[in-house]
């Protein structure tokens, strides 16, 4: 019984990563060598809040961070910096999550949007402290709407196809403290 | 097993607290290094993309291509049709390719009668696209060749026609370019015909500004923009565009290269610009008249100046 409940978390885990660097390879694709005139959402941010707020014994902080440096090193941006954002917006999700899961969506939709909110403009302040030219403000304010209106689509397909539901169902569930 | 756990938080809860504080330490850490020490830092970036992109490229080049006749799908519709107007054009481009060709003859003789040397060193390697920056902040391209092919970085890169961006960071195997849309790219050009010397700032769009230009009135929409090798940064007369009239009435720059479909790119081998520095003497040495490989015992001062005399 504890055998096969260690098992499939560990196999959720597994499940994230391959999903993470599935979006990392997709967005490295170079499809698209033209400055784009908009910014689309950042799925992966999206979808590791979904895992947090709904599951956060799969993401564990050393596999958020481990995923989030390796992309702030692919995709030029500072790195760690964003990586730290995002432990920490994490981990205050992840202590909040028996208090969301007992909300309704909006709730967790809020909170998620406040998380993503924070995660993409404290890096923007920590750069304008250290004197880095950060990236062009309506484009960073676009990715952040952006990402805070695809969170309900992620959320959407993460229940579908991953089975990350909101409601407590299975085994996994149950659990009340993240890892 | 759920009381176990429960006893269990007790001491584990402090001690994770303690291990996430270290590892967001960490990351700063990592963060401040960069600034404080960034080409150590973009050197093991350089070396991490080098490792994990070329490993992803067998799955990259299919869905690539597979994205791009989806893409390109549209345009097979009307193939027939596009097919007479090449055949049309090319028929004009052959007489256009009698007379450059007799042009170039004929600037060649010119050349040689002339005894003009031309930079002789640029040669180039071609790669292949492999990634993009992931980003839609940072225009920059992964190309496949790197370290291990003589890549040096501040080398320029162009497709077949314009200039791309210039090549920042280098890994065993891949390279980075950083586009001229690039926010942080700055290159030297000059307009033609008026030899006005300007800074290309890269600005996230597709028709970058003009900067630090000294006399906009001589510089007219539809003039050519090529790279005027200041500072040493690129050999000059490559290429880069033409001068048009943005929306918000600023001079900005139409790229000769094709950013839609960056595939092939260009690395110029581009050796560093010998600069004069020596202000000149004003007692001009003796000139030895001297032929053939200096003496094996002569001092390396006049080896020295026999270089600068030939």
């Amino acid at each position: 019984m504890a055998d096969t409940a260690v098992l499939s978390v560990w196999m959720g885990r597994l499940t994230f990563l391959c999903l993470a660097l599935v979006l990392v390879f997709l967005r490295l694709l170079p499809l698209d060598t033209l400055p784009p005139g908009w910014a689309g959402p950042d799925l992966l941010l999206a979808a590791v809040l979904v895992w947090t707020v709904r599951r956060p014994r799969l993401v564990p902080v050393a596999l958020v961070a481990a995923v989030f440096l390796l992309t702030d090193l692919l995709f030029q941006r500072p790195p760690g910096l964003q990586a730290a954002a995002v432990v920490v917006a994490t981990e205050m999700l992840r202590r909040r999550h028996a208090r969301l899961r007992s909300g309704g969506f909006a709730q967790e939709w809020l909170a998620v949007s406040v998380a993503i909110a924070g995660v993409i403009l404290a890096p923007r302040l920590a750069l304008l402290v250290t004197l880095v030219p950060p990236a062009p403000l309506p484009l960073t304010l676009m990715q952040v709407l952006a990402t805070m209106l695809a969170y309900p689509a992620v959320a959407l397909v993460a229940q579908i196809i991953f089975g990350v539901a909101r409601t407590a169902r299975g085994t996994a569930d149950s659990r009340r403290i993240g890892a | 097993m759920a009381r176990d756990r429960q006893t269990g938080e007790d001491y584990v809860r402090p001690i994770r607290r303690l291990l996430v504080g270290l590892l967001l330490l960490g990351l700063v850490g990592t963060f401040v290094l960069w600034r404080i020490d960034s080409p150590r830092v973009e050197r093991f970036r350089a070396e991490v993309t080098d490792r994990l992109v070329p490993r992803l490229d067998w799955m990259m080049a299919p869905v690539t291509g597979l994205v791009n006749m989806a893409m390109d799908f549209q345009s097979y519709q009307r193939i027939h049709e596009q097919n007479q107007e090449l055949r049309r054009e090319l028929q004009r481009m052959s007489a256009w390719r009698e007379a450059a060709l007799q042009l170039e003859q004929e600037n060649a003789k010119l050349l040689d009668l002339n005894n003009v040397r031309l930079d002789p060193q640029l040669t180039y390697i071609t790669g292949v696209v492999m990634a993009d920056s992931g980003s839609p902040f940072r225009q920059s391209v992964l190309l496949n060749v790197g370290g291990r092919d003589g890549v040096l970085d501040g080398w320029p890169a162009m497709d077949g026609i314009g200039l791309v961006g210039r090549i920042s960071g280098t890994g065993q195997s891949t390279s980075r370019v950083i586009l001229l849309t690039d926010t942080s790219s700055r290159i030297p050009v000059t307009i033609q015909p008026s030899g006005q010397h300007a800074i290309l700032a890269g600005d996230n769009t597709i028709y970058p500004p003009i900067d630090f230009l000294e006399n906009p009135d001589l510089v007219r929409p539809g003039d050519r923009v090529v790279s005027s090798g200041d500072g040493g940064l690129f050999p000059p007369d490559l290429l880069v565009g033409t001068v048009t009239m943005g929306t918000d009435r600023r001079l900005r720059i139409r790229l000769a290269a094709d950013y839609e479909r960056l595939e092939f790119l260009r690395v110029l081998r581009s050796h560093e610009a010998e600069a004069i520095t020596d202000p000149g003497k004003l007692i001009v040495p003796e000139p030895r008249e001297l032929f053939g490989p200096p003496a094996p015992g002569l001092p390396a001062d006049s080896a020295g100046l026999e270089a600068a005399d030939g």
